[in-house]
């Protein structure tokens, strides 16, 4: 079984600007900590929770505990996107007569704790967790707490109370984002340790420095700590957790507060402030823009493919494109599901198997039970039929569904049936099946006339741009609308992969960031702008802007 | 009056709850600590599965109860009212009395708690808690009980677990004097008419019931006709005794072993002064805190703060004075 990646990725965007509308409409509320923990959410939702929207009192759904509970609009969009209630009504939040109250109420059906005063949750689940242990129940209770509301002294009487009791039935998630309302967590009261100069990103790059999963540990928990934006991590962790028997697990997410909104990231003032009317679409836009570099394995040392890995791993990469030729579609060939099986055992990181290879609905299946998460065929050797037979099955195996044309092929009538539920176009701005060739600038066209298509039948995935990118073209693909880049030789080929990752990650940043200037100018002339520039207080991003816009002419 | 019978309302609880859950399979028990002294370990003892012991943690006491409630539970939390309404009352808010499932009004927990009031006695100040009553009688969707005796509490345990929703018992740390007949029906929100009369009222909770009715012996040797109510149910409160009361005894003293401020003397004074406002004296904590008293000399500090069934005759003929 795949991780539905992109579908996880999809309902996270979907339940992110919900968490904008509502909170703008309600003209306040908690964006930050809704954006901290969003990816653990969709993963929740999508992957692990046992739930009926229609049903919401269902006896043997799991439990949901939001401990932090003013991360309210985090929950409800994510209801909403499950399907408890419209996303329409998101607009009601936090007023007068709505269910969707400041904090998580039970007047909401589908809520399973009132939050609001911290510091609770953990020992109401345990109470949610004891009574299913008596009625010998095996669902589970999934409960989120805030690193903030840590301060509290009951989270440790409950940590204590959990593991005297060996609840295995409840997994809790640190949603560990270093922020609380006045301030850095490590100022105002340190987890782990007392954060001495102004850089939170100190407390985030220095592991010698992170104590609270020891402080777990001996209070009697199973403790995993995680990259808590990383899906991929977020659904290891979880099978991991609910696997541990005679104690309780928690998941300490190390995860950046106002994730995905450069001007909310990191940003204590984000903690409780909802966005303004003239900002929202700029919002949007820049949570359209979420970005995604994969680098392409077959560029590095074809004798040590595990090598690769360990250096995308490490380097951050959003995820592995492997690239598998099989001596037919294209002249040369790599690997095949058996290798892919093997690296499979080295990383949890998501895999975007490219099947460069003919009959694919002959042989998708081996690349599933590989453990591919997205699998992209050709459109060159796919019909209708088998195209609809290969999208049913990935879909069914929870593996994210991708199609790939080469530069000369037009994208097919016959797919755009499947445009609505496509979660991966890869535009080839290569020949397939030869290493270092020069990116097509034909394809820069071909992605206008792409987007009109993919505009008209609803498609809502992800466009992937594969071949020759580098860091001179991959701005200009990211303007074209492409959200993925594979790297092949620019970034597998370089001495410090992790550097060229990070280079390809800045460029197209520099290129989103133009993007979102450009937005602004259109709406709002040089007032919003300034506006938009001046919201960006943490770290070098204002500086970064105003450098873009005056070199645009907006300044 | 005869010497009283004096019985023990924690090992009526504790026998309570035993029966309780042989009866109702989804009874849990829950304490911090003081479940020997609360004789609630005998629970754990019968039904170990459903007894749960959360150390010196009333906050997390209160929260887990909550989870147990809103997946079916009926539990039962206990500890001294000191560390209770005193320490937890954000908890008791906000995981129990505020959640309201469809249909309902708060979770199904019930909050008991021994060592109410001055006649805790020796462990002092600290420990005499004068400001339960206040505290849970202004939370939304609580019942607030103060049993006079262990007849009230065998009866009032069974109607907390059978009425959905959450409850406050305050029970005495000392031996009670028995007041009610085995027979004695309690209802929530109604109160007792001990005794009747027609040229005053006394109406009574918890130890202080006893030394209402030995007040009105005293006040029948002068000729004076006292009504003695025992108004346990202090949240709903019986308007409707009260004000029958007012209409025809025409005064009220309320007595009380917690603070004449917001107990349940000021709900009375609340009650009647909206239905048939009558002079009205309070008998109680003196607003101010207890202090330490052996056992045998806790009717001293009872004393100093006039609860005691002569100072109860003595404020009864002073109000009939004042009668409009």
């Amino acid at each position: 079984m795949g991780l539905n990646y992109y579908q996880i990725k999809k309902n996270i965007l979907r339940a992110r600007k919900l968490v904008i509308k509502g909170t703008n409409t309600a003209g306040s509320g908690h964006p930050g900590g809704s954006f901290s923990m969003a990816e653990i959410l969709g993963c929740l939702f999508k992957n692990h929770l046992t739930f009926d929207p229609a049903n919401p009192r269902w006896e043997d759904r799991d439990r949901l505990v939001l401990s932090k509970g003013h991360a309210a609009p985090g929950l409800f969009s994510n209801m909403a996107v499950a399907g408890y209630f419209p996303e329409s009504e998101i607009e009601t939040l936090r007023k007068f007569g709505s269910k969707l109250q400041g904090h998580p109420d039970l007047k909401c059906p589908g809520v399973e704790f009132c939050g609001g005063s911290l510091g609770t949750g953990l020992s109401y689940s345990i109470g949610i967790a004891l009574a299913a242990k008596i009625n010998s129940q095996d669902h589970h209770v999934f409960t989120i707490i805030g690193d903030g509301e840590s301060d509290e002294g009951q989270v440790w009487e409950a940590a204590m109370t959990a593991a005297k009791y060996k609840v295995d039935n409840l997994t809790a998630f640190l949603d560990r984002n270093f922020i609380q309302q006045d301030s850095y967590t490590e100022r105002v009261m340190p987890l782990d340790e007392k954060l001495e100069g102004d850089d939170i990103s100190e407390m985030w790059k220095d592991a010698s420095r992170w104590k609270t999963g020891d402080k777990w540990r001996s209070f009697g928990w199973n403790v995993i700590e995680i990259a808590g934006h990383r899906v991929e991590q977020i659904d290891a962790a979880i099978k991991k957790a609910k696997a541990t028997k005679g104690v309780p697990t928690m998941i300490i997410s190390r995860t950046v507060k106002g994730k995905s909104v450069e001007h909310m990231e990191d940003n204590p003032q984000w903690h409780g402030k909802a966005p303004d009317s003239d900002v929202v679409p700029i919002i949007n836009l820049e949570l359209d823009s979420q970005f995604m570099i994969a680098p392409s394995i077959i560029a590095g040392d074809m004798t040590n493919l595990e090598n690769e890995i360990r250096k995308c791993v490490s380097g951050r990469a959003n995820f592995i494109h492997l690239d598998v030729m099989d001596g037919k579609f294209v002249p040369n060939k790599t690997f095949d599901d058996n290798k892919i099986k093997e690296l499979r055992s080295l990383t949890s990181i998501p895999f975007d198997t490219h099947l460069m290879i003919d009959e694919p609905l002959k042989h998708v299946k081996n690349y599933i039970d590989a453990g591919s998460d997205i699998i992209t065929v050709h459109a060159e050797v796919t019909d209708e039929s088998s195209f609809g037979d290969i999208h049913d099955i990935l879909k069914q195996n929870q593996v994210s569904v991708g199609l790939a044309i080469n530069p000369d092929t037009e994208l097919p009538r016959w797919s755009y049936k499947f445009l609505d539920s496509l979660d991966q176009l890869i535009v080839m701005s290569v020949v397939p099946g030869k290493s270092g060739q020069k990116y097509i600038e034909e394809t820069h066209e071909k992605m206008t006339r792409l987007n009109s298509i993919l505009q008209q039948h609803n498609f809502s995935g992800y466009i992937e741009a594969d071949g020759g990118i580098n860091l001179e073209n991959i701005g200009s693909v990211f303007t074209d609308g492409a959200r993925v880049f594979v790297g092949g030789g620019a970034i597998i080929g370089q001495p410090d992969v992790k550097t060229a990752i990070k280079d390809f990650q800045d460029e197209v940043l520099r290129s989103r960031r133009l993007s979102l200037l450009e937005k602004a100018n259109q709406l709002g002339g040089v007032d919003l702008v300034n506006k938009w520039i001046g919201l960006h207080v943490i770290g070098e991003k204002q500086e970064q802007l105003k450098k873009i816009a005056r070199e645009i002419g907006y300044l | 009056m005869n010497d009283p019978i004096m019985t023990d309302m924690r090992s009526t609880y504790s026998k309570s709850l035993i029966e309780l859950g042989k009866k109702i399979s989804d009874v849990v028990v829950l304490g911090a600590d003081t479940t020997d002294s609360l004789k609630t370990s005998g629970f754990g003892k019968e039904f170990p599965d459903r007894f749960f012991n959360v150390g010196i943690a009333e906050a997390n006491l209160v929260t887990v109860s909550a989870g147990l409630a809103v997946s079916g539970k009926i539990p039962f939390a206990s500890t001294y009212a000191i560390f209770l309404p005193g320490r937890a009352v954000d908890q008791i808010r906000n995981n129990v009395a505020y959640p309201s499932p469809p249909g309902k009004n708060g979770l199904n927990v019930k909050l008991v708690t021994s060592h109410g009031g001055l006649s805790v006695g020796p462990d002092g100040g600290s420990h005499q808690t004068i400001e339960d009553i206040a505290i849970m009688r202004v939370i939304p969707n609580f019942r607030v009980f103060i049993p006079a005796d262990t007849v009230a509490v065998s009866k009032l345990v069974p109607l907390m677990a059978e009425k959905y929703g959450p409850f406050y018992m305050r029970m005495a740390r000392s031996k009670t004097p028995l007041v009610h007949s085995e027979s004695q029906d309690f209802q929530v929100g109604k109160g007792i008419t001990l005794r009747d009369g027609s040229d005053c009222t006394i109406a009574a909770c918890g130890i202080t019931v006893r030394m209402a009715l030995e007040a009105a012996e005293l006040l029948q040797h002068e000729g004076i006709s006292c009504r003695v109510l025992d108004i346990f149910s202090i949240k709903p409160i019986d308007d409707e005794i009260l004000e029958k009361a007012a209409r025809e005894t025409g005064c009220i003293v309320t007595t009380e072993e917690h603070n004449i401020v917001g107990g349940m003397g000021s709900a009375v004074a609340e009650s009647v002064s909206e239905s048939y406002p009558v002079p009205i004296k309070r008998i109680g904590a003196q607003d101010m805190f207890g202090e330490s008293a052996r056992d045998n000399e806790v009717p001293l500090l009872f004393e100093k703060h006039g609860i005691t069934s002569i100072n109860m005759a003595k404020q009864v003929k002073e109000l009939r004075n004042k009668k409009l």
